[in-house]
């Protein structure tokens, strides 16, 4: 570090964010190692959202079903699976791991926040599956022929939807995977939130095409913050005051499972006396 | 008589494995009934906007996510577990524990095949069967005794036909251990649960002739609906014992090629 950019080294070491990288940069050349086992776990995420759009299309025909027809199934379907993927935080699934076997002395170790850890394998994680989803989904799409209604604040809204959409889903399974403090079934509580996603986060249909409780319901619940909404913020299916509630709803989503998730940390690694041998 | 003793110590055994967890029990039953909601909610949603996809109507998607969710049962009773601990993740072959697998004075195929059950699934059959009923309930459909074999010989047909895929990609490990190719097949197998004929044509192709996974469900659902001609039955019935024969061929030149791990 060169002395003319103390100020720099100031911020970098406060967010100890060349730490953090470091731990990406890791992990990701670790896991490329092993891409064809992260290659067909994006493989199998894959398939759910997959098997759900050809079955739309199926159903939509010629025609269209509430105004949505087959290229346009096609272009949200396409769009929504790389959303699921850049959202899907994999990494909870081993933060109960870690608790249960004692692993997780060595994260407390470092010298910087165990949040940290697993954004790391976040971040690692996203680029790999992404290596193989990018070109699938190509590859569809030159297939499908999808057809997307572009609007510029659509586009504009939807990097930020995005962003939130993905640190909403990681902090609300975090602090479900924090359970494992106090429980060691607590990934079943995972398994209950992949369901709930599948069903009101857009995946088994578009919120349009559900009866009309079941999308009340999703509007409510946070899972459709996690997943179809920014897919529907880019299709620019809605007017602007829908799309400043869909905000308004996520970012409070998000706020209160961030406060979740603190609360859990605090009170949980109090209690936590590692498994060892 | 031997190889059916055999079997039911083999039963046993994974009993008594899998009853020290008493937790796990309710755990499955957790996900079981998550897996049958998502079928289930998934097709009323699907058929609350349409009378009928392609030929098929809610009566006859529901029937064959009955067989999808009895066949991934019987799976995952007796056919998975055994090929999983082989080939799966950390599995024997990538391991090296093979060795004392192979040690043993029986058919190795046998003994991979059917050496570990898990009796947990059995639940999973019944809310197959659970759905199997409800869609015939819904179909007005008396089933008679000659429909009633003809829908077990077609199930059976295509259990033949997901054992020998199971036990093909099984044996391509022998080829690439650091690929596990039975999730490659978790992904294809999850499209049966909805008809062929939903299915573009090229991937209608694809899961017909590549992959024949299609027809472990839509030939059973097919049965069930009174659309299986005795013909397309017995035909069927060929192909399953052909691709049974490739499959164990396969599996026999990859046994061939295991050459242990060492450290």
């Amino acid at each position: 570090m060169s002395a003319t950019s103390p100020s720099r080294s100031a911020v970098f070491s406060m967010l100890q964010l060349r730490g953090g990288w470091a731990l990406v940069r890791g992990l990701w050349l670790s896991w490329l190692q092993y891409r064809s086992f992260f290659f067909l776990l994006a493989f199998g995420w894959m398939i759910p959202p997959l098997i759900a759009m050809l079955v739309w299309m199926a159903a939509a025909g010629d025609g269209s079903l509430q105004g949505l027809n087959r290229a346009n199934l096609a272009a949200y379907y396409l769009a929504l699976i790389l959303v699921n993927q850049v959202t899907y935080a994999q990494t909870n699934w081993t933060v109960g791991d870690l608790i249960r076997t004692g692993e997780l002395n060595r994260v407390l170790l470092r010298p910087i926040p165990p949040l940290y850890d697993a954004l790391a394998s976040e971040f690692a994680g996203k680029v790999v599956y992404l290596v193989f989803d990018l070109p699938v989904v190509a590859v569809l799409a030159m297939i499908l022929r999808p057809e997307m209604h572009w609007t510029l604040p659509g586009l504009l809204a939807f990097l930020p939807a995005l962003v939130f959409a993905w640190a909403l889903r990681f902090l609300w399974g975090y602090w479900l995977a924090l359970l494992a403090f106090w429980t060691t079934r607590a990934d079943a509580l995972l398994g209950l939130q992949d369901t709930l996603v599948f069903l009101l986060a857009g995946q088994v249909a578009p919120l349009a095409l559900l009866p009309p409780t079941m999308q009340y319901i999703a509007h409510l619940l946070p899972f459709r913050y996690m997943l179809a909404f920014p897919v529907e913020v880019l299709s620019g299916q809605m007017d602007t005051r829908q799309m400043f509630t869909g905000f308004a709803m996520q970012l409070a989503w998000l706020l209160f499972s961030a406060l979740l998730t603190l609360l859990c940390w605090r009170l949980g690694v109090r209690r936590y006396t590692a498994v060892g041998g | 008589m031997r190889a059916l003793g055999l079997i039911l110590s083999f039963v046993r055994v994974s009993f008594q494995e899998e009853a020290a967890y008493q937790s796990n029990f309710f755990i499955h039953v957790f996900y079981s009934l998550l897996n049958l909601v998502t079928g289930v909610v998934g097709l009323s949603i699907l058929f609350s906007q349409v009378q009928q996809v392609n030929g098929w109507d809610f009566s006859a998607t529901l029937a064959l996510l009955g067989v999808y969710l009895t066949v991934s049962a019987l799976r995952s009773l007796f056919i998975a577990p055994g090929l999983e601990a082989l080939a799966g993740m950390d599995g024997e072959i990538w391991s090296g524990r093979f060795d004392f697998t192979l040690l043993r004075p029986l058919n190795i195929q046998f003994l991979v095949s059917l050496r570990k059950w898990r009796l947990f699934s059995l639940f999973d059959l019944l809310l197959g069967w659970g759905v199997l009923g409800a869609a015939l309930v819904e179909m007005r459909f008396a089933l008679s005794l000659g429909q009633a074999a003809i829908f077990l010989l077609a199930l059976f047909s295509g259990l033949l036909v997901l054992y020998a895929i199971l036990l093909g990609f099984t044996g391509l490990v022998f080829w690439s251990p650091d690929v596990l190719f039975t999730w490659l097949f978790d992904g294809l197998f999850q499209m049966a649960r909805y008809p062929l004929a939903m299915y573009p044509g090229w991937l209608r192709w694809v899961l017909t002739w590549i992959v024949p996974v299609g027809m472990i469900t839509s030939f059973p659902a097919d049965a069930l609906r009174g659309a299986l001609s005795l013909q397309a039955l017995l035909a069927g019935l060929g192909l399953s014992a052909l691709l049974f024969l490739a499959a164990s061929l396969l599996f026999r030149q990859g046994l061939r090629r295991y050459a242990s791990a060492s450290s």
